[in-house]
């Protein structure tokens, strides 16, 4: 199935939803964004996963310089155009402001402002402190409140954990799911369709998972396996085809299309030890110890993480991971650390490359070069 | 000749605030080795809790560096110690009404000397940052800054950092912790809105963050000190407010508007840090007030009531320093309020609040909700509302390359400007001192037309 394919089953889901009386969420997809509440209050929570071009990066001028980041640019010019694959975007009822980053802020309010969709907002701590946590649940309730003031009627505590554990079951498919032998390629089409999808997409998940038994194909892959950290492959991105046109294959997505989302379970014991839904999503908030937005440890968590995926990968296989450091053009979060981080997983022997690029078409040439290149030296 | 020096040297608190900024290398050391007083970096005007304990020393970190400093101003500093800066500056003042050639481009040279050796400084240290690892994405602002860390960090003992809406800045305070052998980091959130107890919570922020301050100090924390420090900090936002609402919105300037500029300029860089000594600091805000008032009831300065006034900003993350001096050729008067547009010149509020530490937390927190703001909708209107209480006539909004968080705003606050205050506005692009000036006096003669 192509992307096309994807957007146009993805549209009539979603008016299916609204004629079912849902109202739709819309958000630049963070790994913080709690959907659940969004489940729980009956929104369908929609995650803006898609990747830009040039014309939604030029679109977007309008509004920001062009030294924003170009996935930000992206979403505004998206809803600037407004093609005719993404017209699903009118049927947006609400839009949330967050703070992942400051582009995320500034992006999403123009999103809202200008295309008049009603803002929610929801901004995180920076800190992941004891106080940070604390205020992180007074942006939860606040989330609630103006949930409840939209729908009138109250969020029901046993309606959340139940979404709750709606999305952590999800989430455990996706896991087990990405520890499968299939092509990066393959694996990258159906986690952007799951997330994009939510827990609706439980089902297909579990018939692939069947397919596969019933067939128990074992691919062996000659190419070289890398690890894909930093910023996400998002819907409609050819960065993957890059990568396996130069011999390079994607085992570890660690990125909001990856592993930043479906890491992100909470074990059963808290389930059933906190009794509170909304401290489950702090509780959450607080181990998300490898999410790019926090300080001041964000560095020293991805390196350890890498460095444990690496070694981890060696000893079960023998081979060594590459890792492809994707970074969005302008993202303040991945390319301010990122010559650090390259530095110092090259001193444990972990080779490296930073990947900056935006959404042009004309860079295609130069980033097959640098990844053809990446992968020989592996 | 420099339109500035001849009237600098009128004011002897501004060449004292000059001196100190220029000089802050030997105070600091003196401090440090000396005294055995710690030094604590700060950026943007965050330095007040430091002042809280008498042995730390609050420095925003440029000033650690050696400046290329005319000879003369280290002479002149020397003389003042005996004959005292006012009687300097008069002197200074007669020399250059006698028209002698030579002292005279001494004295042109001295003050150029203050401007360009910051000037030079701050783009030293960019090429610093960036070839620490910085990428070219950032804006300048956090490229020196980290290009001063580089180079002098490790003279402190901590960098107090403050989380804020701007997420570039926010890893940029972290990536500090990457240079060889780091000060040690204690970090104070603000929340980004104030909902439920935020305030409290920022509150409880605030003491944890004197507590890494005690450990460094070595002393407990007394609240007296911090109050009596916060009632200094409060008469130096007041001279500065004065000079900005009362004396710049006036028709007759003390000086020329070039100068004026230049002076708004000194107070915003020396803010921050209050050049280490807040008491010293606030002496020479309230000298020059008076300077600038004598001079104003002396008939003694220019008349500027017909000069539109043009709001220049942001111009703390970077810019180019010689636009005040184009519009002022170009028949305008510059002025720059940053910290004002984002209430970073608001009392602290000791007087309603019994707790320094809670004061300063309705502080900050307004300075987060109402005047820095969590989105771009509350940064504009903080804009238009200091380009109203100054009458401003135009604004030259500083577009930064790579800055992430304000530059974004100018769609917005264009758009503002024009639907409810009816004044023009233009956006200058900016990446490193002295890159562009050609670009910015065609713009800013396009703009200035606007007014002829």
């Amino acid at each position: 199935m192509d992307n096309l394919e994807l957007l146009s089953d993805y549209s009539s889901f979603l008016r299916e939803k609204k004629e079912e009386g849902k109202k739709i969420i819309g958000f630049i997809s963070h790994d913080n964004i709690p959907e659940e509440l969004f489940d729980a209050a009956g929104f369908i929570p929609l995650r803006l996963l898609f990747a830009g071009n040039d014309e939604f990066m030029d679109a977007s001028h309008d509004y920001l310089p062009p030294s924003t980041c170009a996935f930000a640019q992206s979403c505004i010019g998206l809803f600037s155009l407004k093609p005719n694959q993404y017209e699903f975007l009118d049927l947006i009822d609400y839009f949330i402001v967050s703070n992942h980053c400051v582009s995320d802020i500034c992006a999403s309010e123009i999103i809202s402002k200008r295309f008049d969709i009603p803002r929610l907002n929801f901004y995180i701590p920076y800190t992941n402190n004891e106080n940070s946590i604390k205020y992180f649940k007074l942006e939860l309730l606040e989330l609630k409140k103006q949930l409840e003031e939209i729908n009138g009627k109250e969020i029901k505590d046993e309606n959340l954990k139940e979404s709750i554990k709606k999305y952590n079951s999800f989430k455990r498919k996706l896991l087990d799911f990405s520890f499968l032998n299939i092509s990066g390629s393959e694996k990258l089409k159906i986690l952007q369709k799951a997330i994009l999808y939510g827990p609706f997409f439980l089902p297909e998940l579990e018939s692939f998972f069947e397919q596969r038994s019933d067939n128990e194909i074992q691919t062996s892959f000659n190419s070289k396996e890398v690890l894909l950290t930093g910023g996400s492959i998002f819907i409609n991105d050819p960065l993957i085809d890059l990568v396996e046109e130069g011999g390079g294959n994607i085992t570890f997505f660690d990125s909001w299309i990856g592993n930043n989302y479906y890491s992100q379970i909470i074990a059963n014991d808290i389930l059933d030890s906190i009794k509170n839904p909304y401290d489950i999503l702090v509780h959450r908030f607080k181990n998300n110890n490898f999410g790019d937005h926090s300080v001041p440890n964000f560095l020293e968590n991805k390196i350890l993480q890498l460095e444990k995926i690496y070694q981890d990968h060696l000893k079960k296989t023998g081979r060594k991971l590459g890792i492809i450091n994707h970074i969005i053009k302008f993202c303040d979060h991945i390319s301010l650390l990122s010559s650090h981080l390259k530095n110092r997983l090259q001193e444990k022997g972990i080779q490296v490359l930073n990947l900056e690029r935006d959404y042009s078409r004309a860079i295609r040439g130069q980033l097959s070069t640098r990844i053809e290149a990446f992968l020989e030296m592996i | 000749m420099s339109l500035i020096a001849d009237e600098i040297v009128r004011f002897s608190s501004v060449l004292r605030i000059s001196y100190n900024l220029l000089t802050g290398r030997d105070y600091l050391k003196r401090k440090k080795f000396r005294e055995k007083k710690k030094l604590i970096s700060i950026a943007l005007p965050f330095s007040d809790l430091v002042y809280g304990f008498p042995n730390l020393v609050p420095t925003f970190p440029i000033r650690m560096h050696t400046f290329e400093m005319h000879k003369y101003l280290t002479y002149l500093g020397s003389a003042s110690r005996i004959f005292g800066w006012k009687n300097v500056s008069n002197f200074l003042g007669i020399i250059k009404n006698l028209n002698i050639g030579d002292v005279n481009k001494i004295i042109d040279e001295i003050i150029n000397d203050v401007i360009d050796a910051v000037n030079n400084k701050y783009n030293e240290m960019y090429e610093l940052g960036i070839e620490n690892g910085v990428p070219t994405d950032f804006c300048y602002g956090i490229k020196s800054l980290y290009g001063m860390h580089v180079s002098k960090g490790k003279n402190v003992e901590a960098n107090l950092n403050y989380t804020i809406r701007c997420s570039a800045w926010n890893k940029y305070l972290e990536s500090l912790k990457t240079i060889e052998n780091p000060a040690k980091q204690i970090w104070i959130d603000i929340p980004p809105r104030n909902i439920g107890n935020a305030l409290e919570l920022l509150t409880e922020n605030l003491y944890d963050g004197i507590r890494e301050l005690e450990k460094i100090s070595g002393n407990n924390y007394d609240r007296n000190i911090l109050r009596n420090h916060f009632q200094v900090a409060n008469e130096i936002r007041n001279y500065y407010k004065t000079i900005l609402y009362d004396i710049s919105t006036l028709g007759f300037y003390p000086c020329n508007p070039a100068t004026f500029s230049e002076i708004l300029v000194i107070l915003n860089n020396s803010f921050q840090d209050y050049n280490s000594n807040a008491i010293r600091y606030r002496d020479n805000m309230a000298s020059l007030v008076k300077e600038m008032k004598e001079r104003i009831r002396n008939k003694i300065g220019m008349d500027v009531s017909k000069m539109p006034r043009i709001l220049i900003t942001p111009m703390f993350g970077g810019w180019e320093p010689k636009s005040h001096e184009i519009i002022y050729e170009l028949g305008g008067r510059a002025f720059y309020a940053d910290w004002d547009i984002l209430l970073l010149l608001e009392e602290i509020p000791i007087t309603k609040i019994s707790d320094p530490v809670e004061a300063y937390a309705h502080y900050l927190m307004n300075a987060t909700k109402n005047g820095i703001g969590c989105d771009n909708d509350t940064l504009t209107d903080s804009y238009l509302r200091l380009a109203r209480n100054l009458r401003a006539d135009g604004l030259v909004f500083i577009q930064v390359f790579g800055c992430h968080s304000i530059s974004n705003c100018y769609a917005m606050l264009k758009d503002k400007l024009r639907r409810e205050l009816e004044i023009p506005s233009i956006a200058l692009n900016f990446n490193r001192i002295g890159e562009n000036i050609e670009q910015v006096k065609t713009r800013l003669g396009a703009f200035m037309e606007m007014f002829n």
